[in-house]
């Protein structure tokens, strides 16, 4: 269970985040808002590249709010962001490989680990192919590999699906749902794609305007009045 | 383990030319461009410095020279101080430019682009003044060891005292400094830099120590400049505190730009361009401000055309007229 307690942020005169609590408990939960609800500003708390004034996080005991952000990915939390990052001058594989770097497993272990997560994504046949030379679906699918390895605890996506097309969309929730029967680890989405937080989200948190409107399983909460309401004339739900 | 020490076309071109300057320059050089090419080399290994950091990190650094300086500094006080064989000056100056390196690295660290470039050029106006004033050791006494009239004698290598000799080892000293680079773009710390220049915030969430491995690349730098200034040192026996002004720091930036700061190609024009234009200028009796403007020029080429930089465009010719060649090959 991934607790969230009262998370808020500031960024000067905007209030991105307003005492945000959720405790998400399924193997995967979705987070969906309007643009701007302050989705990507959540998950930057989690990863630690924004600090909430007061508020926690904790997920088996561990604190995560307490560690610096390359130690939130040591103790098992992953990440993919908006506009994938990709380094150019990797290969898919190098690039799997670096999530798993710091590590003091034997290098034969490593190499068999991103294998074997290339090859749960469907990039094994491409593992040499440098990150400059990927088309953005591949880019995508080799963020997912770099989210499987090393254990992972919690995996955070926001907007996987993003400029991917219908049947990209489908092999990556489809994959997305995969993770926590491989890995063990608890999954977030963040999504504008409705039809996928429905297909892949157990439950699923609603922000608008930095406040939650809206928790809870996921059917409930999309019929609920007053997440239509956030989202007449932004998008149709 | 394969991987780690395949060597690449470029690898070996690089051998090969390794191999020249070692078996064959020292043989056609006479005394003047002995001197030339040995501070070529020298240059070419504190170049490929701030290359690698330009290159891999996208960090811009403009204190190269001066750490060179402060290599040089440590390596001839080592020498009138305690008289220990070269290789344990340089080591121990190469050591403590690293360490200056890291120091230089505390304020970059929370900077980036043109805030971190100023920083470190603060950072050689600062070294300029320091060597400006105190002058370098020269067998004189006390902890500055500057006296007036003429310098005691520097300890070459005691394998490479002649000026041939002492031309190759600064050669294979320069090869193995290309060599650590490229064995740490390989490993781990290559695959985290490739990251951190791609974001840092994409570096950290893969688990990135971005300040370790920050700090490590200006210790590298450091490591290489310390070396290349003690080198420097043994080639010219004494050294000036006009070798090291910021100015030149910032030329040798620019230069590596020029060169083709990805590739070791790129090192070595861009030292050729330093040293050796300058003195082909002298002997034809042009003026060497000349140099200035073919540099002016080549870095306009460099931003305009070339982003990475003439290596990058020798090594497409190269591979466009291969490809060629197996084209007409497989037509004929
Ligand atoms: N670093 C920042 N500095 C200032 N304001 C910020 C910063 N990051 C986000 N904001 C503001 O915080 C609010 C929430 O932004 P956030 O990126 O979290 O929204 P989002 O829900 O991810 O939106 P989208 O669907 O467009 O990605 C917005 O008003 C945004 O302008
Ligand atoms: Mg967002």
């Amino acid at each position: 269970m991934l607790e969230i307690r009262n998370i808020t942020v500031r960024f000067g005169g905007v209030v991105a985040l307003n005492d945000v609590s959720a405790s998400f408990a399924q193997p995967v939960s979705g987070i969906i808002g309007p643009n701007g609800a302050g989705k990507t500003t959540l998950m930057n708390v989690l990863s630690g590249f924004v600090t909430s004034t007061g508020g926690s996080v904790t997920r088996d005991g561990q604190e995560l709010l307490k560690l610096a952000p390359h130690r939130r990915a040591h103790w098992g939390l992953r990440r993919s962001f908006q506009k994938e990052e990709i380094a150019d001058d990797l290969t898919v594989f190098e690039n799997v490989l670096v999530q798993i770097d710091h590590g003091r497993s034997p290098a034969s272990q490593k190499t068999d680990e991103v294998s074997r997560m290339l090859a749960l994504v469907g990039m094994a046949d491409r593992a040499d192919k440098p990150g400059a030379r990927l088309n953005s679906f591949e880019r995508r699918l080799t963020d997912v590999a770099k989210c499987l390895v090393g254990q992972p605890r919690v995996v955070m996506f926001d907007e996987p699906a993003g400029g991917l097309s219908i049947d990209e969309t489908r092999q990556l929730g489809a994959l997305i749902r995969q993770i926590h029967a491989e890995t063990g680890a608890q999954v977030l989405v963040i999504d504008h794609d409705v039809d996928l937080i429905r297909e892949v989200c157990a439950e699923t948190l609603v922000l608008d305007f930095g406040k939650r409107i809206a928790f809870g399983p996921t059917d409930a909460v999309l019929n609920d009045a007053s997440v239509k309401a956030a989202y007449l004339g932004t998008e149709e739900v | 383990m394969k991987r780690l020490l395949h060597v690449t076309p470029s690898g070996w071109t690089g051998f090969a030319f390794a191999a020249f300057c070692i078996l064959i320059l020292p043989e056609i050089s006479g005394r003047y461009w002995l001197s030339v090419f040995t501070s070529a080399g020298c240059f070419a290994l504190a170049i490929a410095g701030v290359a690698f950091m330009y290159a891999r990190l996208g960090m811009v650094s403009l204190t190269q020279v001066g750490l060179m300086g402060v290599g040089g500094w440590v390596a001839l006080r080592l020498n009138y101080a305690f008289g220990w064989p070269f290789e344990v000056n340089m080591v121990l100056a190469a050591l403590a430019t690293m360490v200056c390196g890291w120091v230089l690295a505390l304020p970059a660290l929370r900077m980036r682009g043109l805030y971190l470039a100023l920083v470190t050029l603060m950072a050689a106006g600062g070294l300029e003044i320091i060597f400006a004033t105190f002058q370098f050791p020269n067998g004189g006494t006390g902890f500055w060891g500057v006296k007036t009239g003429s310098a005691d004698p520097f300890l070459r290598p005691w394998i490479a005292t002649s000026p041939e000799a002492y031309l190759r080892y600064v050669i294979i000293c320069a090869v193995l400094g290309f060599v650590f680079i490229e064995l740490h773009r390989r490993l781990q710390p290559g695959r985290a830099w490739a990251l951190i220049r791609r974001s840092e915030a994409a570096a950290m969430a893969a688990g990135v120590n971005v300040t370790l491995y920050k700090t490590w690349a200006f210790g590298i730098a450091g490591l290489l400049g310390g070396a290349a200034g003690a080198l420097l040192a043994g080639s010219l026996g004494l050294l000036d505190d006009g070798t090291f002004r910021a100015s030149e720091s910032v030329m040798i930036f620019a230069l590596a730009v020029v060169g083709g700061a990805r590739y070791w190609q790129g090192a070595v024009v861009a030292a050729v361009l330093y040293k050796v234009l300058p003195a082909l200028l002298n002997i034809w009796g042009v003026d060497a401000d000349l140099a200035f403007v073919i540099f002016g020029v080549g870095l306009l080429h460099a931003v305009i055309t070339a982003p990475d930089g003439i290596a990058g465009q020798l090594i497409d010719a190269v591979r466009g007229l291969t490809a060629k060649r197996r084209k007409e090959a497989s037509d004929a």
